[in-house]
């Protein structure tokens, strides 16, 4: 790693680099950036040409009209507000239960004591290593035999168990000083009141964390939805723009436009929560 | 921020063995729970009695019965023979047999781990790119923050469309910006090599952001004082980053590589929407979901996919455990 | 605790009912390959579609007025035109899945009618993205909680019906509700199986030329009769790409999709590409490779672009932005060329004729599941959707080639500067798309080996050779 840094940079003097020389450093970012935005740029020149200019080959860089049409056929196409709807009710389901299971779990695995423990956490860390296809059926038919097809609990069922989640949770613990939990339990707190009052106010960036990476999985979750439920007003926004991609043609501009407005609800979460992680570690301060 | 990456404790829970053969650091960091309770508390509990469940109850439930059941009945299938609907008949290490005897499984693993290592690539990146972030007096660093982050957020498939065209051959931007240095781009897409390489970028790009929340996370937690006792010293920036930063933010770095590795083993999605499914090209450039995916869909043999799950499982497991012994010589405690 | 065991015990009765039929999970990302030649469905109607899903899925019971699909009187040769002895007191709920959600409105249309003679069956319409579509389709067949009504194409038929999982529609035939000779014969025997039949076909597609009237003006080459051959397709062609070469276009493309490329043009050099029987393949034959042959001296004469180009730009795009001359397609492009900006100059002519003239085609089918608890209530729905009045309503909507005989009127008027009537003429030649039980199989040993014999990579000869071994040992396994 340390080559990699040589590389890209040259050895500035000893001393703290003033306002002066920063310029190179918001060039690399500023390159960096646009390789990164780049494609959404392009995204948005799709979303505001027509399907003959998406198509033309050699591509149109800039249609010839924008097609603002096309944002309001997304409303056409698709029931759009309720599958966001749908999409933020599982969203924010799954983000809750995630972070409450998956907060108390990582506590327990990092500070208790019990039986089994280490196995335990092992066996639940290793569901990652299977690719989610492999689970579809099986979790298909314990949804079915739980009564669970075509509702909402089905949709969100898998999802509110989290492996990486307990993994997050249990890694912030477990960089907790010890003696804050000593210092509780000489008082005479409770575990539950341990947690409560001590522990858990102390991990909020890593709340704020798992909440980002549990909103977007679940924003983008497509295929369990698609297969669980038969009613299209009971799917997500992801699933609903699956349904703009037909056997044998896409609307292209449509598509995009749908993805853009898709995104926009979660690109707005994560600026406001990422905030939150800022402030939450200033208030810290130090890295326990 | 506490989000340092799995910690040694784990490597040793892993391992079976006990903490003493860590050299702890002394004070914060100490006393991690284990079942020997070291003095520290004096040896007033040796379990938390019922509370543990309580706290571990609901999750362990719902990964059992979601999670860890389907695994077991993979692994059961695994040994089995059936075709698409049903009728089960054991078979032994049959489908094992075949899956070992077939060059394009082998191929399926190459594939991904050649992805696999490009996209780690994007790691020091993003180390490098989180540490100019955290430059102190940068102006600027919620946009760019933003613009860094865009990708993660992507939908798939939107986003593969609007690549397919960046990557065309005749056309497309890369292409055009490389006949600028005076390089013939290739057919990205339709050429065999090339098309893992652009699905390699393409996983690149769009995993850089999700590293780099997590290290700037880590960065921000690296105490000041470390860095201003080092400039007391004469430490130039640079020799601060290599003897202050990248020590204390390795846990961090830690996560995101067993992170990341994990998640490029089970590259599918990204594969079928950049190359397409018609594309000559695709057979020879399968990741080994790919390869599960043929098995059990278009060939029709569950079974057979039921053992190439396991195999995965294993392979990735493997990995990850390497991982976490080697984290001993170069994570700092 | 008491959560745990109740779960364990849901555990074990999940573990129960799984190890009585399923198989391992199989899940699949977005686009599900096992039926890469396509359905025949066509997307996009030519009447804008009436906010098609605005209300998606929900039921329509509607004992309203009447849709607009009363019948005409009947053409020819057909029977019974809606369904003998309706019973108005049945009662259901059903789940009606399809994958296209261009072709809700005319279902919809459709269903209205249907609730007139059966008010209190409720139809839930489930659309399912091609992509998925077969994917959640074998995880219900596994579980037995397959759609009551669902579409099905040639290449997953004969899988479903091997296994048990649709009605066979005989009842229905000697009962008078549906007749077969009211449909193209190639689909009723596309979807028969062992002399049973379980599908009715509900559109079907064809293959032919169309054509950019302008670019041939452009380059000063006269238009193909319809009578033309092969040799006049491959040096129209050629001239086609010398001439229009400033202007980066082609005159005929190649291209993976076997239903609109090889598979016509090994027909018409009189060969196959599964033998009747399914159980050998027909590419080690000479009329094969002079099939595959056509492809590859198309692209070694300069006339369509490189197997690589074609990859990463379908030649549907090349003929949309005008870049291309001729275009092998279904008449489901014509969903693509309404409102495009070259709408104006594209026709249609036959596909040229090799040592026979044929074409390849395809029709989607609705079918029953065997374990459906509404059995009667999903066959009188079969039904009625054969029936003469709801084709008509089909083909008038525009959406698709409606199957019943004589009611593809509509299609035809849908885009009255091309020749649409070409594809109905075609059905004289027509030959079923191959399938067997496994087509996926060896439609991906095609994918894999052809491109090769196509761009001149591998000798033909040798590359069949191949094709049809590794095809005989995916026959064998099925």
């Amino acid at each position: 790693m340390a080559d990699v840094s040589a590389a890209r940079k040259p050895p500035t003097r000893a001393g703290t680099p003033r306002d002066g020389s920063l310029w190179w450093i918001h060039v690399v970012l500023g390159v960096g950036g646009f390789v990164m935005a780049f494609p959404f740029l392009w995204q948005i020149v799709m979303s505001l040409s027509t399907q003959a200019e998406v198509q033309s080959v050699p591509p149109t860089f800039w249609p010839a009209q924008l097609q603002w049409d096309n944002f309001a056929n997304v409303f056409r196409l698709l029931p759009f507000f309720s599958q966001l709807r749908v999409s933020l009710l599982m969203t924010i389901i799954q983000t809750v239960v995630q972070i409450v299971l998956c907060t108390f779990a990582g506590y327990a695995f990092a500070r208790m004591r019990f039986h089994g423990r280490v196995f335990l956490f092992g066996v639940v860390l290793s569901i990652l290593l299977i690719p989610s296809q492999v689970y579809l059926l099986s979790q298909y038919q314990i949804v079915q035999s739980l009564g669970w097809l075509n509702t909402l609990a089905g949709i969100v069922a898998p999802g509110l168990f989290s492996a990486f989640g307990t993994f997050l949770m249990r890694t912030a613990f477990v960089n907790l000083p010890v003696e804050l939990e000593e210092a509780a339990r000489l008082d005479g707190a409770g575990p539950l009141r341990i947690f409560g009052s001590v522990m858990v106010p102390l991990v909020g960036p890593a709340v704020s964390v798992l909440a980002i990476t549990t909103i977007l999985f679940s924003w983008n979750l497509l295929l369990w939805p698609l297969v669980v439920s038969t009613r299209a007003d009971q799917m997500p926004l992801a699933a609903g723009l699956a349904t703009l991609s037909g056997n044998h043609q896409i609307d292209y501009p449509v598509l995009m436009a749908a993805s853009l407005m898709a995104m926009a609800p979660v690109l707005i979460m994560f600026i406001v929560l990422q905030r939150r992680v800022i402030d939450g570690l200033a208030s810290t301060g130090l890295k326990g | 921020m506490a989000m340092d990456a799995a910690r040694a404790d784990t490597v040793t829970a892993r391992a079976g063995g006990t903490r003493s053969d860590i050299p702890g650091r002394p004070g914060r960091r100490g006393g991690r729970a284990s079942n020997s309770s070291r003095g520290r508390v004096g040896a007033r509990r040796r379990t938390d009695g019922l509370w543990p469940w309580l706290f571990t109850g609901p999750l362990l439930v719902g990964v059992g019965v979601f999670y860890i059941w389907p695994i077991l009945q993979t692994l059961w299938f695994s040994f089995t023979k059936w075709g698409a609907f049903g009728g089960a008949s054991f078979t032994g290490i049959s489908n094992y047999a075949a899956m070992f005897a077939d060059p394009e499984f082998y191929r399926s693993l190459l594939n991904t781990a050649i992805y696999t290592l490009i996209v780690l690539l994007g790691v020091p990146i993003a180390v490098v790119l989180a540490w100019l972030l955290e430059t102190p007096g940068l102006r600027f660093t919620q946009f760019y923050r933003v613009l860094f982050f865009l990708p993660y957020i992507a939908m798939p498939a939107a986003i593969a469309l609007v690549w397919r065209i960046i990557f065309n051959g005749d056309f497309g931007v890369l292409n055009w910006a490389m006949s600028l240095v005076g390089i013939d781009g290739p057919y990205w897409i339709a050429t065999p090599g090339f098309a893992l390489l652009a699905v390699s970028i393409v996983g690149l790009w769009s995993s850089l952001g999700f590293s780099m929340i997590i290290l700037g996370a880590g960065l921000k937690a690296i105490p000041r004082e470390l860095y201003d006792a080092a400039r007391v010293d004469g430490a130039s920036r640079w020799r601060q980053f290599r003897s202050v930063t990248v020590p204390m933010l390795s846990p961090s770095i830690f996560f995101v590589l067993v992170v990341t590795t994990i998640g490029s083993f089970q590259l599918f999605d990204l594969l079928y929407a950049l190359l397409g499914s018609s594309n000559p090209v695709l057979p020879q450039s399968m990741s080994v979901v790919f390869y599960f995916y043929s098995s059990g869909f278009v060939q029709n043999d569950k079974g057979l996919a039921a053992a190439v799950a396991m195999v995965i499982f294993v392979l990735i497991g493997l990995i990850t455990l390497a991982q976490f012994r080697m984290q001993r010589r170069w994570v700092h405690q | 605790m008491r959560k745990f065991i109740l779960a364990a015990g849901v555990a074990l009765a999940a573990a129960a009912l799984v190890a009585g039929c399923s198989s391992t999970g199989a899940g699949a990302g977005s686009p599900s390959g096992t039926a890469p030649s396509g359905s025949s469905s066509s997307s996009g109607a030519s009447i804008p579609s009436q906010g098609s899903s605005a209300d998606g899925g929900s039921s329509t019971t509607d004992t309203g007025p009447a849709g607009s699909s009363e019948s005409e009187s009947p053409s020819s040769n057909t029977s019974s035109q809606a369904p003998p002895a309706a019973d108005p007191s049945l009662k259901a709920t059903l789940t009606y899945a399809v994958w296209d959600q261009n072709q809700v409105a005319a279902i919809k249309a459709n269903l209205k009618g249907f609730n007139k003679a059966y008010p209190n069956v409720t139809v839930n319409v489930d659309v399912t993205p091609w992509g998925t579509y077969w994917t959640k389709l074998q995880t219900e067949a596994s579980s037995g909680t397959l759609p009551d009504l669902f579409w099905m194409n040639g290449p997953n038929f004969q899988l479903y019906a091997s296994n048990g999982k649709i009605e066979p529609i005989t009842s229905q035939v000697s009962s008078g509700a549906i007749d077969p000779a009211n449909y193209p014969q190639a689909l009723d025997a596309m979807y028969s199986l062992d002399g049973v039949q379980y599908g009715v076909p509900k559109d079907f597609d064809t293959v032919a030329v169309w054509v950019n009237k302008a670019l041939f003006a452009k380059a000063g080459v006269a238009l193909p009769k319809p009578d033309w051959t092969w040799e006049d397709f491959q040096r129209t062609g050629k001239e086609l790409s010398q001439k229009l070469k400033a202007d980066g276009a082609y005159g005929a493309a190649a291209g993976m999709d076997g239903q609109t490329t090889y598979y016509d043009t090994i027909f018409q050099a009189g060969g196959q590409v599964i033998s009747p029987d399914g159980k050998t393949s027909g590419y080690d034959s000479p009329e094969a490779k002079a099939g595959i042959q056509f492809w590859t001296d198309l692209m070694s004469s300069g006339a369509s672009p490189t197997m690589a180009q074609l990859t990463e730009t379908g030649a549907d795009q090349w003929f949309l932005s005008g870049k291309l001359a001729m275009y092998q397609g279904g008449d489901w492009f014509r969903a693509a060329l309404i409102g495009s900006k070259i709408e104006k100059d594209v026709t249609v002519v036959p596909l040229p004729k090799g040592k026979v003239q044929a074409t390849v085609i395809h029709g989607v089918a609705n079918v029953v599941a065997a374990g459906s608890k509404n059995k009667q209530a999903a066959q009188a729905l079969q039904a009625y959707l054969a029936s003469q009045p709801a084709q008509q309503q089909q083909g008038d909507m525009g959406a698709v080639i409606p199957a019943f005989n004589g009611t593809q009127q509509g299609f035809v008027k849908s885009m009255p500067s091309a020749d649409l009537q070409v594809f109905l003429d075609e059905l004289a030649y027509a030959k079923p798309l191959p399938i067997s039980k496994n087509t996926a199989a060896w439609n991906a040993l095609e994918a894999k080996l052809l491109p090769d014999a196509f761009s001149g990579a591998k000798p033909v000869a040798d590359v069949l050779g191949q094709l049809a071994g590794e095809m005989n040992q995916a026959l064998a396994k099925e």
